[in-house]
């Protein structure tokens, strides 16, 4: 009897051993009892560095609330912020940073095309979620790899949305102003697809500099090519110009702006020429104006807790990815590891509160957003107008 | 069609015009190209911006103290920068000028650069900013006031090399520096007068511009191009040449994107130079025998 006991000891011994070994093997990377680690992947410093850390300062107050009421699932959210910079080279480094010395449990985050597109390998390769805010560059998601979703419309979206708008306004002469730039062309060309998607042809198709100091030249010839709507691919300044130009030289047509315009309210203070841009409708990701009393919450808080920002879209960016992420976590489960994470946002709609419609993911489709919203001008104020919801 | 666009150009041109008076007059007294001058140009900016804005005083007045915000600046960066360099290989002196022009950007971005959530700000017109008819035209005042400021300044710095001492020495000191030393001009005191007088004059240029656009920390490169195309056309070293050569440039940019198309607009100065480099590369007023000091 006595040596049979002894097997029977050491072998429970090595079984409770082992349990604890596989207990071990299974506890997710980055998730203890009481934190959920996530990495946020963006331009911190830099000339792009407002934009990236206004996402991410919208994504940690949507955490801190979050951690406010509990946590999820009873983990505190805990957000580590790493440097791209914009740029190809260092967002390697960063998302490398990110997964094996941080050890984060999933990367949300994400701005700068070019940088995420570098980033996107290791991510990959490490099979860690990743979230994605701001970056618009559509094969992050397409296709869709199980693991990589985005809460950003994609840069084609906006591109095909102007001209849908345009037709939807019974618009027949379309112009177009756009920046021939690697950030131009992104958009330019979805832009000259969707026209011909629609069997239309621009009446005018003029390129403007980023810095002009000057857009009569544009404003006239567009004028001689009596377009009745001008579609805009530009930044503000450029914009700025363009409208201004047209203003001067009597060609008053319907205006439609990029997102870059999309605070139509901000860009005709920019603009400074009264009833300069009563014809622009602007298109946008996000579903209010920063001043509309339906997002005032956040701005709120978003204010008290970083007190140089002034609330902003970018800010809302960062919200809406973040109140889908809050929901992803809760719905996969106290248990949670990167696998029922994916399940979760995999099969996940989310109402946000700033943006148009709803954030849906489905297995098949990781273009999580595709609503986009339209605002302009109402009595002085900025208001949105409408939404399109875009498909290719 | 072509009264607007020669309005156009000329306004746009004087801006250029007046950029090319720095560059030259840096150019002539020391010999080097100053690669940040676009960058003084957009800190004269900020600077006025600061005072408008910020601190809500008249336009005018902010036009002037940036002026004088500039002529410091100036006189700073060669104290801090280009003096210690006189005598360094002229590689170096462009390697000097164009991290000073990054240094400036760094600090403007840091200061101004968020200040409205993007990375540009907006600069309120002097006057009422809606056009106003010129004969069959519709102009912006603010056009009117760049071109007025532009007379102004040429005309002052022309009254200032021709009849003022220092001014008379600026110009012995660009003719023949040596000479100019041996009868007892304090030669690196004129440098640093000319830095100084050059990036006064991009202020002026940039509060005069600053309503026509929005103000960022990357305004000051393509200012630069513009006017350094200026005066190549015109002729390196000659101020009459940069002032011909910037409305020429000015009034070519906006006739090539009216009559040809938008997308010559910007690289018709590019075009410029390659020609100007081809057929008369001392341009149109070029001097000859530039010292090197």
């Amino acid at each position: 009897m006595q040596p049979r006991r002894h097997v029977l000891s050491t072998m429970s011994a090595a079984l409770i051993a082992s349990m604890c070994v596989v207990g071990a093997a299974n506890a997710e990377v980055g998730v203890t009892d009481t934190e959920i680690k996530i990495g946020a992947l963006g331009v911190l410093t830099g000339p792009l560095a407002k934009y990236g850390n206004t996402v991410y300062d919208g994504i940690e107050t949507v955490y801190e609330e979050a951690n406010k009421s509990g946590g999820i699932h009873g983990r505190q959210l805990v957000y580590v912020r790493e440097d791209d910079r914009c740029q190809a080279a260092e967002a390697v480094g960063a998302a490398k940073k990110l997964i094996h010395q941080h050890k984060v449990f999933m990367i949300h985050g994400g701005a700068c095309s070019n940088a995420s597109l570098a980033a996107k390998p290791e991510i990959v390769a490490t099979k860690v979620p990743w979230v994605i805010t701001a970056s618009t560059a559509p094969s992050l998601t397409d296709p869709v790899t199980p693991h990589i979703f985005t809460t950003m419309l994609a840069g084609w979206m906006e591109s095909y949305a102007q001209v849908q708008y345009a037709v939807e306004k019974g618009m027949k002469r379309v112009a177009i102003i756009a920046q021939h730039d690697n950030w131009g062309r992104s958009r330019y060309d979805p832009l000259l697809e969707a026209f011909k998607l629609h069997g239309i042809e621009p009446v005018a198709n003029e390129e403007i500099v980023p810095d002009p100091a000057d857009a009569t030249a544009i404003a006239l010839r567009i004028q001689a090519a009596k377009a009745d709507a001008v579609i805009l691919i530009t930044f503000p300044k450029a914009a700025v110009v363009a409208v201004r130009d047209m203003y001067k030289v009597g060609y008053k047509p319907f205006m439609i702006g990029g997102s870059t315009v999309g605070d139509v309210g901000l860009f005709t203070k920019n603009v400074g020429i009264p009833g300069a841009t009563d014809n622009l409708h602007a298109v946008s990701t996000i579903g209010y104006a920063a001043d509309d009393p339906a997002v005032a919450k956040w701005k709120k808080l978003v204010e008290a807790k970083y007190s140089g920002d002034t609330f902003n879209i970018y800010h809302m960016f960062g919200i809406a990815s973040g109140q889908f992420v809050v929901e992803a976590l809760r719905k996969a489960g106290k248990d949670l590891t990167r696998d029922s994470f994916n399940k979760a946002a995999s099969n996940l709609s989310v109402n946000t509160d700033v943006y148009g419609g709803p954030i849906t993911c489905t297995p098949t489709n990781h273009q999580c957003h595709n609503t986009a919203a339209w605002f302009g001008l109402v009595d002085g104020t900025t208001k949105r107008l409408a939404t399109t919801t875009v498909t290719r | 069609m072509l009264a607007y666009l020669l309005m156009s150009g000329i306004a746009t041109g004087a801006l250029y015009a007046m950029v090319a008076i720095g560059l030259v007059l840096v150019y002539r007294s020391t010999g080097h190209i100053n690669f940040s001058h676009g960058e003084l140009f957009m800190f004269g900016g900020f600077i006025a911006y600061t005072f408008f804005v910020i601190l809500g005083v008249p336009y005018f007045l902010s036009l002037i103290l940036a002026v004088i915000g500039g002529f410091v600046l100036g006189v700073l960066s060669d104290r801090a920068v280009y003096r210690p360099l006189i005598k360094a290989p002229p590689l170096t002196m462009v390697l000097a000028t164009v991290g000073f022009s990054f240094f400036l950007k760094g600090i403007a971005r840091y200061f101004w650069g968020s200040m409205e959530g993007g990375d540009y700000v907006a600069f309120p017109a002097a006057m009422d900013p809606s056009p106003i008819p010129i004969g069959s035209i519709m102009v912006f005042p603010q056009q009117l006031l760049i071109l007025a400021g532009a007379i102004v300044f040429v005309v002052g710095f022309t009254i200032f090399f021709r009849m003022t001492r220092a001014g008379k020495m600026m110009q012995a000191t660009s003719e023949n520096p040596t000479a100019a030393y041996l009868s007892g001009i304090r030669v690196e005191r004129v440098y640093t007068l000319t830095w100084g007088a050059g990036s006064a004059i991009a202020a002026a240029a940039a509060v005069l511009m600053a309503p026509m656009t929005l103000l960022s920390p990357d305004v000051g490169f393509q200012l630069l191009l513009k006017a350094f195309a200026a005066t190549v056309l015109g002729g390196l070293g000659s101020m009459p040449g940069a002032i011909v050569g910037g409305l020429l440039v000015g009034i070519l940019e906006s006739l090539g994107g009216g009559y040809v198309h938008s997308g010559v607009q910007d690289v018709s100065a590019f075009i410029v130079i390659i020609v100007v480099l081809v057929v008369r590369p001392a341009g149109l007023f070029g001097v000859r025998n530039i010292r090197d000091t």
